[in-house]
């Protein structure tokens, strides 16, 4: 019993290790000569512009149904004129850029994770390393960047989709002009609400990209461990930002709103 | 030989010691290597020579492949002697081993070409990311080069997924030629062909290690392969080297685990 608390805590140890010395070969990969500035553009492209669909739509019905809910609830205490900030304020501090992430996280940090472990699988990523070019700096690097510098561009993006859904659930149930509506929407709405919201997305974003490029590099096995490295890719991306979310939540309560 | 060739030979050429023919440039001594508690190498010892074909024979599970890996640095031996040109592989800084690396050549099992990328990208990608060239021009006049080598200019614009397995080979096998090594490791070159294919391959091996003068270990349980390719060749059984020597000494061998082969 005690052989195997000790063997346990080892692995977790071992683990622990391993992924340290994953992070430190991509903050030392960042700086070393031959940065890879296009294939960094590609991943951009991958990661931002092909998730912008899911991105908006999800943004856009996020606002919509959230306005939708709380209106008869805030009909009941004859607070429906704060329904705009309501929803901007939530959106923008807090439910934007988490379900937005949790969102990407699904869909690239599965992606990164089945894409670099069905290259280790392959031996793709041993026919870098032997040819002598640097693996970590082409396939790591700019992958974790690019999610580091997208995410919260989406997360934005999403935040003003979000609104404009508000906007659209409003008019719904009565009619609201637009000039009302975004008047109310930001006025409650302060440049530290945007600030604390775009600083944790950003840890999300390299969140996304650490866990599924470290996923899918270090996948062992035959073709089922690309299937694991992408599964465990979003279980553990998912679980980092909730994380995180939890420690931004505190932070932001002790030195931004308080 | 154009001014890119020399470029690069110049590039590679510096200082490789052991090459005037005939000089040991790789030099394995009892080599052990394990995972956990399986013992796959126990006792490996064998050499190669400047310019020579060694065939290290042996059935699936008994080391061949991890022995190779311990050459490139991809794995670490956990005793023994591992030498390239002189130098033990496991003492080798970073920059070191990628020097090295320049000078080898690894042909995977399945060609491990990228898939994500052209064949021409696929073989630019070495030469823009480890000798740093930039002239278009000059790339792309050694890729048709490398692809007509091994008789695939046409698909030089093709995705890997457009291949047949023999073509992937071939690729691969430009790719790591395109870096005109010193030692090529090919791991189980005609695994999963057809012997038609496999022939061809086996064959265009020899025609690229006469071309380029190249010393090369060739790891496989092909005896066709064997037969075509080999000066030299070692049979692995467990772990240990069990017998040693040209291609018809072992044909001829008592032993029978040396026999079951050749049958």
């Amino acid at each position: 019993m005690e052989q195997t608390a000790t063997s346990k805590s080892t692995k977790i140890l071992e683990e622990v290790g391993v992924q340290m010395s994953f992070m430190g070969g991509f903050f030392r990969n960042i700086f070393r000569s031959g940065f890879e500035w296009n294939e960094l553009i590609r991943q951009c492209y991958i990661i931002g512009y092909k998730s912008f669909g899911l991105v908006a739509i999800t943004g856009f019905i996020l606002g919509f149904v959230m306005t939708l809910q709380s209106i008869p609830t805030m009909k009941e205490f004859g607070a429906v004129s704060f329904v705009p900030s309501m929803v901007s304020i939530s959106v923008i501090r807090e439910i934007g850029p988490v379900i937005i992430s949790l969102i990407c996280a699904g869909k690239i940090a599965s992606s990164i994770g089945a894409e670099l472990g069905s290259m280790k699988v392959t031996e793709q990523i041993d026919a870098m390393d032997v040819s002598g070019a640097n693996p970590m700096q082409y396939l790591v690097v700019t992958r974790i960047i690019a999610c580091t510098f997208m995410i919260p561009i989406l997360c934005v993006m999403a935040d003003a989709l979000a609104v404009c859904g508000g906007y659209f659930g409003s008019n719904i149930s009565s009619d609201v002009s637009a000039t009302l509506y975004f008047n109310k929407a930001f006025h409650s709405v302060e440049f530290s609400d945007m600030v604390p919201s775009v600083i944790k997305s950003v840890f999300f974003g390299f969140a996304i990209g650490f866990v599924g490029s470290y996923k899918g590099y270090n996948s062992n096995g035959g073709t089922e461990s690309v299937g694991v490295a992408a599964n465990s890719a979003v279980v553990n991306a998912s679980l980092w930002i909730i994380l995180l979310d939890a420690v931004a939540v505190q932070l932001t309560s002790l030195f931004v709103y308080n | 030989m154009t001014n890119t060739d020399t470029e690069i030979e110049e590039k590679l050429e510096e200082e490789v010691p052991g090459n005037e023919k005939g000089a040991i440039v790789v030099h394995i001594e009892h080599l052990k290597k394990s995972f956990g508690t399986k013992e796959v190498l126990k006792d490996i010892t064998f050499d190669l020579k400047q310019g020579e074909n060694l065939v290290v024979l042996g059935k699936s599970g008994t080391g061949k492949s991890v022995a190779i890996k311990c050459l490139i640095g991809m794995l670490t031996q956990d005793e023994g002697v591992c030498e390239v040109f002189g130098k033990e592989v496991k003492d080798l800084k970073e920059t070191e081993l990628k020097e090295l690396r320049q000078k080898i050549g690894f042909l995977f099992q399945s060609g491990a070409l990228y898939d994500s990328m052209t064949v021409r990208d696929n073989l630019a990608f070495p030469l823009t990311r480890v000798l740093h060239m930039t002239d278009t021009a000059e790339i792309d006049k050694l890729i048709e080069e490398m692809l007509d080598n091994v008789g695939l200019k046409d698909a030089i614009d093709k995705m890997p997924s457009d291949l047949s397995g023999g073509m992937r080979k071939r690729i691969g096998l430009a790719r790591t030629l395109i870096m005109k090594p010193k030692i090529m490791l090919y791991d189980e070159p005609t695994t999963g062909l057809d012997p038609i294919t496999s022939k061809e391959i086996s064959e265009l091996m020899l025609t690229m290690q006469k071309k380029y003068k190249i010393s090369s270990i060739i790891i496989t349980h092909d005896i066709a392969c064997a037969r075509i390719t080999s000066d030299r060749m070692v049979i692995m059984k467990e772990g240990v080297i069990t017998a040693e020597g040209t291609f018809d000494e072992l044909e001829s061998s008592k032993d029978e685990f040396v026999r079951a082969f050749f049958k």
